[in-house]
């Protein structure tokens, strides 16, 4: 006669096999993960245009508002997707990530679209969401559309974490949100900034950034669906913000990051790997001078680095393009884009920011601005009333080079509006054929 | 646009614990089964409603996250002992997963926070050697008969497996914050509670065994989770 087993050793057989299915499905989860892989050689660009062209816009219209944080895609026929927050301050409930596109053929921006807004993605989410930021676009290798943002729902931005939506109509319309969790500490605090770019295994490496407690650098791994596949520590300390990557060849590329420590002299951070990402070198200050403030950058198809950042101490009011033709070993001022540093030693007031912000507007693009009194009233509330003294801004730039050579640069105008710098590489050669070009800093 | 069946299933992994949590609250007071139920029911229907356009488990959830699988085991626990009268779970598992939780805490948080350039939350991304070693622990948890360690383990695997959570990190799958900080209570209390009953037994005269068997059996709040 058999015995019946004890409800003990039936719990106990249970236990057993739900660790034998859990060997199974583990080592079937962990068998799908990619190797390694080094980055993706970067594209080719053919320059359409030998004579040097350059050009100013905004690409953003709405007066008013508190306008920050501009980051571009190239579309698959040739236009640019720009995004970008705005609201009636950062981080209030109302910001929306909004989005235009350029036409290369009219030269023109269009009328701007909301792209995401917090209360879509707190449904989406299924959790509350108190503010959005730092739209960054990305093509993956399957060519639909990603859009990573930052998204707070506790706190301040230390408590960021990324959201991600995806397109298949190049950003018409957007996906539901997913949330990539990057921290095991309540998702806190992973932001991100820099420009994304491809493996050679097609995922993604997308460069972000920690700011709770620590400030450091990271790598986030992702697939085509979006899942997270590896994250990799950039820097450690309280130092290193915004990584950006600067790829120059599968194995061989540098991170540069925004200096966010206390210690003097503030400068960009950099780091490099020579073997694909596997390892990269201890973070170094560089002799690039940094106020805190975001740096973009891209590498030519000719080798040379391109970069646009604040490189100046104190505030944000210069914004400069330099040049490295060994690297990102020395660099070059090709074009100071905007300078306004006279205004540091001037009693700040307000008539005469807004006199100065008028004329910037109106040479920039006097289709939009016209004479430049509405954006100057704009800049002026951002700049002088919500904040005291008065100063100028023109920061968190961000580049890209298109598939025909032309290379954008968009960045904060005054916290009012995103501005596009556009020129070729011909402009640029001919910048730095100048002799008196100065060795930076 | 509706939302990724793993945000459904996190919200609602907050929202039942949150009730079961609210119900083992009240239980203390009024020690019956029915009543159990109906302060769970109601607090779960509380976290599912809406409230502003979100259900209000998803302002909770907006702060911890996804509970991790441990939790959940936890609160499938208290719940079924509050609704169904099951037995309390040996001390010496819930002593074992706890001392496992607050060694896992140690060794990730603080690295994770930024402490040096190595994360070992990066592990929990499908590194087989990570997925190896946990398999291996559920399977000397389940030789040494700490069933409640291995069982939880061996569901974190699964889940992990196949994607049940908006993470895709194991880690998420075995530990929380929320879970931590319970553990770290616990076996501080335990501690607390064994020194006391040696300083009496000393006081007393009295000789007891170096276990912690004496001072907490008297403490009803051991036989609860």
């Amino acid at each position: 006669m058999l015995r019946r087993p004890s409800p003990r050793s039936a719990l106990r057989a249970l236990a057993l096999g739900l660790i034998v299915a859990a060997a199974v499905a583990g080592t079937l989860r962990a068998a799908q993960r990619p190797p390694v892989a080094s980055f993706a050689a970067p594209p080719d660009t053919t320059s359409t245009s030998a004579q040097p062209h350059f050009v100013t816009r905004f690409v953003s219209s709405t007066q008013g508002v508190q306008t920050h944080s501009a980051s571009l895609v190239e579309l698959r026929d040739g236009r640019v997707r720009a995004f970008w927050f705005e609201g009636s301050r950062e981080g209030a409930g109302d910001v929306v990530i909004r989005t235009a596109v350029f036409d290369p053929v009219t030269s023109r921006w269009g009328n701007a679209q909301v792209a995401v807004t917090r209360k879509q993605t707190q449904h989406g989410l299924l959790r509350s969401v108190r503010k959005l930021g730092n739209p960054v676009p990305a093509r993956q290798a399957d060519g639909t559309l990603w859009l990573f943002y930052v998204t707070v729902s506790v706190g301040g931005w230390a408590g960021s974490s990324i959201t991600a939506v995806r397109s298949t109509d190049e950003g018409a319309n957007w996906s539901a949100p997913r949330r990539l969790i990057t921290s095991p500490f309540l998702n806190v605090s992973t932001l991100v900034r820099g420009a994304p770019v491809l493996l050679a295994d097609h995922t993604l490496v997308l460069p972000v950034y920690h700011e709770f407690l620590g400030k450091f650098g990271e790598l986030l791994r992702i697939g085509v669906d979006g899942t997270v596949i590896d994250k990799q520590r950039l820097s450690d300390g309280r130092d290193g913000l915004q990584p950006i990557l600067l790829v120059q060849s599968p194995a061989d590329a540098l991170a540069l990051m925004r200096w966010g420590g206390e210690a003097q002299p503030p400068r960009v951070i950099v780091t490099r790997t020579r073997d694909g990402g596997r390892t990269w070198s201890t973070p170094a200050k560089t002799a690039l001078a940094n106020p805190n403030s975001a740096v973009t950058g891209v590498v030519l198809p000719d080798g040379r680095m391109v970069v646009a950042l604040n490189d100046v101490g104190g505030d944000r009011d210069q914004l400069s393009l330099i040049v490295s033709s060994n690297g990102g070993r020395d660099w070059r001022v090709a074009a100071v884009l905007e300078d306004q540093l006279w205004f540091r030693d001037t009693p700040r007031g307000s008539a005469r920011y807004v006199e100065r912000s008028r004329r910037l507007a109106a040479d920039t693009d006097p289709e939009r601005a016209g004479d430049g009194s509405a954006h100057a009233e704009s800049a002026r509330r951002q700049m002088c009333v919500l904040r005291s003294p008065c100063a100028f801004e023109f920061s968190y730039p961000f580049l890209l080079e298109t598939s025909t050579g032309d290379i954008h640069v968009v960045y904060t105008w005054n916290r009012s509006f995103v501005k596009d710098v556009q020129f070729n590489s011909a402009w640029l050669d001919e910048r730095l054929k100048g002799a008196d070009v100065a060795v930076h800093p | 646009m509706l939302p990724y069946i793993h945000n459904v299933v996190g919200l609602v992994g907050v929202a039942v614990a949150v009730a079961t949590a609210t119900a083992a609250m009240v239980d203390r007071f009024t020690r019956r089964r029915a009543v159990f139920g109906w302060v769970a029911a109601l607090a779960l229907a509380v976290m599912l409603g809406s409230w502003g356009g979100l259900p209000a488990a998803a302002y909770v959830r907006g702060v911890t996250g996804d509970l991790s699988v441990t939790t959940l085991v936890l609160v499938a626990h208290a719940l079924g002992r509050g609704l169904f009268g099951w037995p309390q779970l040996t001390r010496r598992s819930l002593r074992a997963l706890q001392a496992f939780l607050v060694a896992a805490a140690l060794l990730l948080y603080p690295f994770a926070l930024g402490l040096g350039m190595q994360d070992p939350y990066r592990l929990g991304y499908a590194n087989p050697g990570f997925v190896g070693a946990v398999l291996a622990l559920a399977l000397a948890s389940w030789l040494v008969r700490l069933d409640l360690v291995a069982v939880t383990l061996a569901l974190a695997i699964l889940a992990w497996a196949f994607g049940a959570f908006e993470s895709d990190n194991l880690w998420d799958y075995l530990i929380d914050p929320v879970v931590a900080l319970y553990a770290a209570g616990a076996l501080i209390w335990a501690v607390g509670l064994t020194w006391q009953g040696r300083r009496r037994a000393r006081e007393g005269g009295l000789r007891l065994d170096a276990t912690d068997q004496g001072s907490s059996r008297a403490d009803p709040r051991f036989r609860q989770l």
